[in-house]
């Protein structure tokens, strides 16, 4: 008998919402075949069998949120399973075999740690089996433990979007519906309780699954950064202009051309002049990391919640490539096909509130990011060009940013080379690599 | 099931009251679980009443009149001649010793508020179990259940004991007089144990095992001191020789026996001990109405966790594959209560100990040497006489050793083994450093009390390091090819 637990994909996760249970109890299993797909950290994966087997029960139901560790099922392994075998799914998993206790006829080899660490490990859902002991002889001690969680808590940046992307407004990442920000209901099963107080009826939801890991990406990344928000607003008729002149060539190629891609590269040419803002902070040795790559995440609503997918070196690609690789990550988020590959990376954040509506905000750092870029509602104003007023389409931006490192000048002259180079497209083109 | 009955509803329902079903209760209790304990007779199952306790009270009783023979030589002059042993009054001193436990047992689950049912469970569902209980019938509705029934000695048919003249281990512990003659079927650690004890108290012991050596369990080096002590006690032990038929005639019974060695042959004996083996007691549980799977000889498979193959109903214990221990299903019974309560509890060691109350005891933890080698380890391996060892020789008892096999690159401890007295409480020593994953230094840089029998360890340590005290040293140790 084979326990399939919920594993520790090396992401940090610590938590997983069961999306679907593509087995039943009884049938016939081929090692590597999918079981399950689960939601963890925004990303849908599909979990396979560590064995070839039948499945003897299972514990978990769809739309269940778990922790890692958690038995989802047991296999009966060995059994010769007489079902097609299907595409590999992307997952490791860690089985927990069954244990027969055989006295000194068991396996020996173990990890070696003792009784209070294991159980240390257990509590911390981290897999002993992936620890390199410090200790003599390869003891793993609990202060390893603690090493390895510090680095899983690293490895996995925060991905919190802070707003929608519409699929009505021309800045929009992608065509995804958009849904209030009111707390979801989260797909348990479990009615919500209703309780009244003396003010009246209050409704009791579970705070869990994404909206969970959502909260407590927020809570960390206030807590570490202290944040300062910075707001401008850009003159968008030129780049409209543009946009409707090179659309055509667009639509030929079945590209969907929103503004967004502009603004990506004006923002990379940008953090290129001003690199403290494609850096991050090492907490633990105290040092900045100024990247010289420029993965630029997309906060992106979608019907399952909130996600970043993120765009590499986008400063090597052209209008028309972050236009086909925006539209082909909004579909994979659509079908909640995006992995972590897709979603883990991020040096900077674009977040669009544009489409619901807004004047400015006060967007939320992706940490570890050092800032975060909010777009608003592109709206046509009185504005004042050469001592007369005019109607201009108009943009507010809010950047928020990480005042350890970026101070208001840095950030407002990161905001003015943005402005200056959107707002004259012919300079975008111009500075473009 | 009866219509319109009324279940009572409860957590956690336990089966079966033994060590390891009690254990899981009384943790339940503390885990602030509501928690019903099924027993059918007697709190503390047979461990309490019918195995380990009552054995090593008979052992401990034969260990000590056979001693009076040795106090000569000591300075302590007895009249020997005038020394009986009268079972009836060990028998009322042993029910004394399991009363006070089954009291004790009987406390701690009334103190952690687990209701203890008198009766015979049999599950109607999934959730449900029906109690009898001299005539009612109770139902009791539970969220998880907890299997914990153990398991009987194995009698074949052609053995079929009938509690006078054949005999299982209970019958053995129950009788009012020593045999004069007694065989036994099975050379196993139940079979010696009782084998050397009652040879101990004057009967006339032949031990008959099929295989080709006693004490399977455990290395045929140790189990050679027990044979030699089983011949100085005067105990007969034909090996490789199968009963093949058995005959009760004037009041004797006749085991007919077979031996490559020997050829045919007539063993008779006042008694029959039979013992080569246990079943689990899984066949009257309803486990079909429970949905809960056995193998194919009635054990019932789990995982580390002690599940089964229903989410919320665990085993553990003689139920399960695996040596029958008490302290296995201690183990296991504490886990499956944690895991219920919630908590990130598993079964996450391959060290079960193992004790053999024979003359001399035999204990150990981990691999043996051939164990070790098998699974690809170079081995280091020294042991350490207890004749070199003070205290031994000052309580008489130079017979045996300790040993330690060590891995010869990590110089990880492996395993550790001991035969000799007070082998028993030795090994605790021994379990403890294998759980915490120890070398050999470890074991040999730290001070142990003198003049203590612990030493034997110390010196084994450093023996595998080259530089034991109280012994010659092999210069690289025991190194194996």
């Amino acid at each position: 008998m084979v326990e399939f637990k919920l594993p520790d994909v090396g992401e940090g996760m610590h938590e997983g919402e069961i999306v679907k249970v593509l087995v039943h109890t009884g049938e016939s299993v081929q090692q590597d075949q999918p079981l399950l797909e689960v939601q963890t950290d925004k990303v849908n994966a599909e979990l396979s069998a560590p064995v070839t087997g039948i499945i003897r029960e299972i514990f978990i139901a769809e739309g269940e949120t778990v922790e890692v560790g958690t038995t989802l099922l047991v296999i009966d392994a060995g059994t010769e399973a007489k079902k097609e075998e299907t595409k590999l799914p992307e997952k490791v998993v860690s089985p927990d075999k069954t244990v027969h206790f055989a006295p000194a006829r068991a396996d020996h080899r173990r990890s070696l740690a003792t009784p209070y660490v294991r159980q240390l490990a257990r509590e911390m859902k981290l897999d002993i089996e992936l620890i390199t002991g410090t200790g003599a002889a390869g003891r793993v001690t609990e202060e390893d433990l603690r090493q390895f969680a510090n680095r899983l808590q690293k490895s996995a940046p925060a991905k919190f979007p802070t707003s929608a992307i519409g699929n009505e407004h021309p800045l929009e990442a992608s065509a995804v519906a958009v849904e209030t920000e009111a707390v979801v209901q989260p797909k348990t099963g479990i009615a919500p309780r209703v309780a009244t107080s003396s003010q009246g009826e209050i409704e009791r939801l579970p705070l869990k699954g994404i909206r969970k890991k959502i909260a407590e990406h927020m809570v960390k990344s206030v807590t570490i950064i202290p944040h300062v928000t910075s707001v401008d607003e850009l003159e968008m008729d030129q780049l409209r202009a543009l946009r409707e002149k090179v659309k055509p060539h667009a639509d030929k190629r079945n590209i969907k051309l929103t503004f967004l891609p502009f603004f990506i590269k004006a923002l990379v040419i940008a953090l290129k002049e001003f690199p403290m803002l494609n850096a991050s902070i090492d907490d633990s040795t105290n040092e900045i990391l100024l990247k010289r790559f420029y993965h630029i995440g997309i906060a992106t609503d979608t019907s399952e919640g909130l996600i970043v997918p993120v765009i590499k070196d986008a400063d090597h690609k052209s209008i028309f490539q972050l236009a086909e690789e925006i539209e082909q990550l909004a579909r994979l988020a659509r079908e909640g096909k995006l992995t972590m590959e897709h979603i883990t990376g991020g040096t900077f954040t674009i977040s669009n509130v544009g489409p619901i509506g807004g004047l400015q905000a006060t967007p939320i750092i992706n940490h570890p990011e050092v800032a975060i870029i909010s777009l608003h509602k592109m709206e046509k104003r009185w504005v004042v060009r050469e001592d007369e007023g005019v109607i201009r389409w108009m943009m507010n931006l809010s950047l928020s940013f990480d005042h350890r490192l970026i101070d208001g000048v840095t950030a407002v002259r990161f905001t003015n080379r943005i402005k200056e180079l959107l707002e004259d497209p012919n300079l975008l083109f111009a500075e473009m690599v | 099931m009866v219509v319109g009955e009324v279940a009572v509803e409860t957590d956690v329902v336990v089966i079966g009251g033994g060590p390891g079903g009690y254990a899981a209760a009384i943790r339940l209790g503390q885990l602030g679980k509501s928690v019903v304990l099924i027993e059918k007779e007697v709190l503390g199952g047979v461990c309490l009443n019918r195995g380990c306790i009552p054995s090593k009270a008979l052992i401990h009783t034969a260990g000590e009149y056979h001693k009076l023979r040795s106090l000569n030589k000591l300075g302590i002059q007895l009249p020997i001649e005038k020394a009986t042993f009268h079972m009836p009054s060990w028998q009322t001193w042993k029910s004394s010793v399991v009363a006070q436990l089954n009291k004790g047992v009987d406390y701690l689950c009334q103190a952690n508020g687990v209701t203890v049912v008198k009766g015979t469970a049999t599950f109607l569902s999934s959730d449900r179990i029906g109690v009898e209980t001299g005539g009612d019938f109770e139902t009791y509705k539970f969220k998880q259940a907890i299997i914990a029934t153990g398991s009987r000695p194995f009698i074949p048919s052609f053995l079929k004991t009938d509690g006078e003249y054949m005999l299982d281990s209970t019958d053995m512990l129950a009788l009012d007089q020593v045999p004069e003659t007694l065989a036994i079927i099975g050379g196993g650690y139940i079979g010696m144990e009782l084998g050397m004890a009652f040879a101990k108290l004057g009967s006339q012991v032949t031990v008959i095992e099929a295989a080709e050596r006693i004490l399977l369990q455990t290395a045929a080096h140790l189990s050679q001191e027990v044979l030699k002590q089983a011949k100085q006690l005067g105990m007969t032990v034909k090996v490789a020789t199968k009963v093949e038929k058995t005959e009760l005639a004037d009041g004797r019974v006749s085991l007919a026996c077979t031996s490559e060695k020997n050829g045919s042959e007539i063993i008779t004996a006042h008694k029959t001990l039979v013992t080569i083996g246990r079943v689990p007691n899984t066949g009257e549980l309803g486990l079909a109405q429970a949905g809960v799977e056995m193998d194919e000889r009635g054990y019932i498979p789990v995982t580390s966790t002690g599940r089964t193959n229903k989410a919320h109903i665990y085993a553990i214990g003689d139920v399960t594959p695996g040596p029958a221990l008490a302290h296995r299903a201690t183990k296991q019974g504490i886990v499956a209560a944690e895991v219920i309560a919630g908590l990130p509890s598993s079964v996450d060691s391959p060290f079960v100990p193992y004790v053999i109350f024979t003359e001399p005891q035999i204990a150990g933890v981990g691999m043996t040497r051939e164990e070790a080698e098998l699974q690809g380890y170079k081995v280091k391996v020294a042991a350490f006489p207890y004749r070199a060892n003070g205290r031994a020789l000052a309580i008489d008892e130079g017979e045996g050793f300790a040993e330690v096999i060590v891995d010869q690159e990590s110089h990880l401890l492996l395993g550790m083994h001991v035969v000799g007295a007070d082998a028993s409480n030795l090994i605790g020593e021994g379990v403890l450093a294998l759980e915490l994953a120890a070398r050999v230094e470890d074991v040999a840089l730290t001070m142990h009390p003198h003049p203590t029998l612990s030493e034997v360890w110390l010196e084994a340590a450093e023996a595998v390091l080259g530089h034991a005290i109280h012994i010659v040293n092999q210069s690289k140790g025991a190194v194996s090819k």
